[in-house]
Formats: structure tokens, C-alpha cells, sequence
């Protein structure tokens, strides 16, 4: 029975021991910081990794994240200098850079938040209400990111965050303004289609008449040698008739007319006088 | 106490089933300790797999990065390790997800960019990532994964935002995504992440689905211009080899002719000439005979032959009656 009284007793100072020593130290990553509190008062800041010692019972020690962190930002709608509204989705980059700072006037992670959101809508809102929309998809976008950037740095600064980067994910036309873009582009559309299709038909429109014109001069190119092939021989022949019949006229008249008795009169009515020389011998016969 | 004390004076019989009991409480104790140490032991026991690395902490301080296999660290709370895989190639996608089934998802808010013409277009990108340095990667952004896909969307907007819908449509496709690696990568390194871009890959680039008729249109078109002057080409192949051909035809038709006329000609010269040998030979005799010969003919052919009294007696003759009735 002592033994086991000395056992429990000892079991109990080895759990206090142990208490004093888990409370005595704190192990602290080497993502975070630690902030020791004394009664709510900030009496040490630790960016030592490692086992540290704090006095137990008495320090509180809150760890905060040492990492850059990523905070996306919920779109926002700001006007720009042509009174366009636009839908801007930012994130930002931050992290502590002053922890005692930090603690004094954010207590937590979620305030900063809430606050970073804040100032980076409010310098969005200012500094794109400068530009036209045209200017904040052109090159003039980083000058925009750059003050943006250095505006919200210097007012978070007191806080004790340190923004490294502020980035625009999204710019776009709210919901009711892209019908009417997507009208514009469909009619842009439109009309290079038909321009195109035009084009077409121009195109095919001279490659025929190119062909058409061709074919006439294949044509009339042909019909002129052939009027001059046809015109020379025709020549020819005269003169071949001519040097032909020019060597007796009167017997080229004699068969040319008794050729036309023996072919004009065909199926007509002849009538022939008593007294012409074909009947001189007529009557005698009588 | 002091009964038990008093009972301790006393001998053998009280003892062992004590000293039983004891030595099982004892056993179990030790029993329970040992397990609690093994247990405690078990926790520094760990795999690396053969793409990973593990960071070891000593009381959350890094102390050394462990390659792959079966290892071993000081139990826990003294060190502690992360594994973090350094060699697999690891994807986002923007504008899109592949779901479990393999078919894919838009998601429209992703996908649509706004270009410097101020058009809208929808563009679906891969991201193909690496952590290069696990001890960056760990010790200096919290959640660096998500940076990745963030800072790609931001600078795929930027260089869309810089071109028109034409060239992203078209050329510059390639360029914007070597472009945003390229940039993506810079910021990546100026926050010192670790993490190294592979590639960004362009997928769809389309126009939105509100404007997909109208730029399929412009293709029907180019297809239709296409078409409309290939017609026209075969017109042309069509019509131009047939009047060479026509043209070829009336070619040698004149010559036809100009040959047959010329013989015709020469023909009938040597006829007339030959006859006209003989003629001249008894030229009286022959010329009749050539008249007679003539009005023989003439007078055959002739359909009515009348013999009138004189000359002028042909005005009597009923015409009328002779072709039938109905010349008047």
C-alpha cells in the first residue's frame, strides 16, 4: 500500500514537473513569430525558431505568421475616368513585418484582412477613376499597379503589415455591359464577313471576265486569220479565172450564156414566137 | 498506513499475493511505458517517396532536408518533418476544370478576358509547375500553390489585355503563352517561391459563346471567297482551252476553203483552156453546136413550151387558168 502511495505521489510530481516544464517553454516554428504577453502586455517579440523559455503561468504567447501570404480580394466595381464601370478582382501579397505592431492594432489576421480590403479598394477606386478604360488595358495598367501598390503600402504601414504586391486577377465589364460588347462584336463580325464574301465575288467576278475576254480574243483572232486565209484565196481564184478566160472573152461569153439557157429555165413557161430561127424550119414542114 | 505496517511484522502469507500484486502493477506500468515510448519512437519513423524530400524540424527550426527512402527523426514534439514533393510536375487550370469523370467544366469567370480592342474572348490555359527549392517553397509564402494560379490569371489578363482579339485569336496565341511563363516566373522568383514554371499552355481560345456564330461566320465566309474564286478558276480552265479549240477549228475550216476554192479555180481554169484549144481548132461548127446544144436544154427543162402567133399576142393567154386559179 505505500508503494502504491508512493507511486501515485510520484506519478502526480512528475505530471506537475511535467506542466512546469511544457509551460515554461514554447516551441516556436520557423514560419511563425511569437509574441510573449505578460498580462495583455506585449513584453517580448521572438523571431527565433526553436525552444524558448517563458515564464510559465504568467507570459501568454500568441504566434503569428512570418510567411508572405496571399489574400484574394472580393471583386469590387469602380468607375473609370470615362465613366465606364468595371469589375476589378485584386489579390495582394502582405505579411507582418512588425509583429508588435501588428498586435497593437490588428489583434488578428481576420481585422487585417478586412482592412487590407479596405485600403485596396479605396486607392483601386481613386486611382482608376484617373484613367479611361482604353488606358487601363493598355501599358498604362502597371503605372496604375505601381501606385496602387505604394499607395496602399504607406497606409498599412502603421499597422505594421507590409503589402509586397498588389495585383490586378480581373478587369472586366460587369454582367449588363457584355451584350453590348458582345452586340459590337457580333456586328464587327458581320460586316467582315460580308466584306470578305464581296471580296469573293469581286475576285471571281474578274477571273471571269478575264476568261470571257480571253475567249474573244482566242476567237476573233482566229476569225481574222481565216477572213484573211479565205479573202487570199478568193483573191487567187479570180485571178486564176481571169488569166484563164482572159485568153479567148468570146468563148468565155458563149459558155457562160449558153450555161444559163441550159440551167435558168428550168420548170417554167417557155414561150417561143413562130417566127424566132429555133421554128424557121416549122412552117416549111407545113 | 500503520495497519499495513503492523500486517507487514507478519510473514509469508499476506506477502506473496501482495508481492503478486505488485509486480502487476508494475508490469503494467512498465508494459504502459514501454508502449508510450514506442509509440513516441513510431513518430519519428517516416517514408520519403522517390520524388519527394522531407524537411526536418528540430523544435520548429529547419535543420536538414531528408532525400527518399525509410527515415528516421527524434520523436515527436522534438523534431517534426514535411514532405514536400520536388520532382512531379504539378498543373492548374485556368478557366476550366477537369472533373472526376474526365470530361471537363468552364468556368466562365475564369475564362473570359477582356483584349485591348476592347472585345471579350474566352481562353482556357494549363499551367505546368514545379518546386525547385522545398526550403523556399516552405519557409517563405504561405499556401505558394495558390500564388501560382493567381499570378498566372493576373498576367494572362495583362498580356490579352495588351493585344487585339485578332492576334490572340491567331499569331500572338504561342507568344502570350511564353510570354506569361515567362513573366510569371519573374514575379514567382522576386517573391523567392521556389517554385519553378514549366509551361503555360494555351488550350481553347475562343470567341464567348455569345459571339461564336458571328466569327464562324467570317470563316463560312473566307471558305465561301474560297469557293467563289475557285468557281471562277474552273470557269476560266473551262471556257479558255475551248476556244483555243473553236478557234483552231475556224482555222482550219479557211484553210479548207482557200484550198478547194484555189483548186476549184484551177480546175475549171485548165477546163476552159483545154476546151478552148479545141474550139478555136473549127470555130464556127462548134459554137452553133454549143448554142443548139444550149437552147436544146433549155427548151427540155421547160414545164408549158408555148408558141405564140407573133410577139405580142402572149398578152391573150389566161394566165389565171394556166397556174391554177390562185395567183390574181
Amino acid at each position: 500500500m505505500k508503494k502504491i502511495t508512493f507511486l501515485v505521489l510520484g506519478l502526480i510530481i512528475v505530471i506537475i514537473i511535467l506542466v512546469f516544464v511544457f509551460s515554461s517553454f514554447y516551441i516556436l516554428d520557423q514560419t511563425q513569430t511569437a509574441v510573449v504577453l505578460r498580462f495583455g502586455q506585449i513584453v517580448k517579440i521572438n523571431e527565433q525558431a526553436g525552444l524558448s523559455f517563458k515564464t510559465p503561468f504568467v507570459d501568454n504567447v500568441e504566434k503569428f505568421e512570418k510567411r508572405v501570404m496571399i489574400y484574394d480580394i472580393s471583386p469590387v466595381r469602380v468607375i473609370t475616368a470615362d465613366k465606364k464601370t468595371i469589375v476589378v478582382d485584386t489579390y495582394s501579397l502582405w505579411k507582418i513585418s512588425d509583429p508588435k505592431l501588428f498586435i497593437e492594432t490588428m489583434r488578428t489576421v481576420n481585422m487585417a484582412l478586412s482592412r487590407i480590403d479596405d485600403v485596396v479598394y479605396s486607392h483601386a477606386r481613386d486611382i482608376i477613376a484617373k484613367y479611361d478604360f482604353e488606358e487601363i488595358l493598355s501599358k498604362k495598367r502597371f503605372e496604375i499597379l505601381d501606385s496602387i501598390l505604394e499607395k496602399t503600402k504607406a497606409d498599412l504601414k502603421i499597422f505594421g503589415i507590409d503589402v509586397v504586391d498588389v495585383r490586378i486577377k480581373r478587369n472586366d465589364l460587369p454582367e449588363e455591359n457584355r451584350n453590348s460588347v458582345y452586340n459590337r462584336m457580333n456586328s464587327e463580325r458581320y460586316s467582315i464577313a460580308t466584306q470578305i464574301r464581296a471580296e469573293g465575288e469581286g475576285q471571281a467576278q474578274q477571273i471571269k471576265a478575264e476568261a470571257d475576254k480571253q475567249v474573244k480574243i482566242i476567237l476573233s483572232d482566229a476569225e481574222r486569220e481565216s477572213k484573211i486565209i479565205k479573202g487570199t484565196a478568193d483573191a487567187s481564184s479570180i485571178k486564176i479565172y481571169a488569166d484563164a478566160f482572159s485568153e479567148s472573152p468570146e468563148f468565155f461569153e458563149l459558155r457562160k450564156l449558153t450555161e444559163i439557157y441550159q440551167n435558168s429555165f428550168k420548170d417554167s413557161i417557155l414561150v417561143i414566137p413562130q417566127d424566132s430561127d429555133i421554128l424557121k424550119y416549122f412552117k416549111e414542114v407545113k | 498506513m500503520a495497519d499495513y505496517e503492523v500486517f507487514n511484522a507478519d510473514q509469508k502469507d499476506p506477502e506473496t499475493p501482495k508481492k503478486k500484486k505488485s509486480f502487476g502493477i508494475k508490469s503494467i506500468v512498465l508494459i504502459l511505458i514501454i508502449v508510450f515510448v514506442g509509440i513516441l519512437l513510431l513518430t519519428g519513423v517516416y517514408q520519403v517517396g522517390p520524388s519527394e524530400v522531407a524537411l526536418v524540424r528540430t523544435f520548429g527550426q529547419y535543420s536538414y532536408t531528408q532525400g527518399s527512402g525509410i527515415a528516421f527523426h527524434l520523436p515527436y514534439p522534438i523534431q517534426s518533418h514535411e514532405i514536400i514533393d520536388i520532382r512531379s510536375i504539378q498543373k492548374i487550370e485556368i478557366g476550366f476544370r477537369t472533373t472526376s469523370t474526365g470530361s471537363s467544366r468552364d468556368v466562365v469567370d475564369e475564362s473570359n478576358m477582356i483584349t485591348g480592342d476592347e472585345n471579350i474572348l474566352s481562353l482556357e490555359a494549363v499551367v505546368q509547375y514545379r518546386i525547385i527549392d522545398p526550403v523556399k517553397y516552405a519557409f517563405n509564402i504561405l499556401n505558394a500553390k495558390d500564388l501560382v494560379k493567381l499570378s498566372t490569371e493576373s498576367v494572362l489578363r495583362e498580356r490579352v489585355s495588351l493585344s487585339t482579339i485578332d492576334d490572340v485569336l491567331t499569331s500572338k496565341r504561342d507568344v502570350i503563352g511564353i510570354e506569361t511563363s515567362k513573366i510569371v516566373q519573374e514575379n514567382l522568383d522576386k517573391y523567392e517561391s521556389g517554385i519553378k514554371i514549366e509551361n503555360v499552355y494555351l488550350q481553347d481560345v475562343t470567341p464567348p459563346k455569345d459571339v461564336v456564330a458571328s466569327f464562324d461566320d467570317v470563316n463560312n465566309a473566307k471558305q465561301d471567297k474560297e469557293k467563289m474564286i475557285n468557281d471562277a478558276q474552273k470557269y476560266s480552265n473551262d471556257v479558255i482551252p475551248k476556244a483555243k479549240g473553236n478557234a483552231e477549228k475556224v482555222l482550219r475550216e479557211a484553210e479548207g476553203y482557200a484550198y478547194e476554192k484555189i483548186a476549184l479555180a484551177e480546175g475549171d481554169a485548165e477546163q476552159f483552156r483545154a476546151v478552148l484549144k479545141e474550139y478555136n481548132l473549127s470555130k464556127d461548127i462548134t459554137k452553133k453546136r454549143i448554142i443548139l446544144d444550149a437552147i436544146k436544154d433549155m427548151i427540155e427543162s421547160a414545164k408549158i413550151k408555148v408558141v405564140s402567133d407573133s410577139g405580142n399576142t402572149l398578152k391573150l393567154l389566161n394566165l389565171d387558168e394556166m397556174f391554177g386559179g390562185d395567183s390574181k
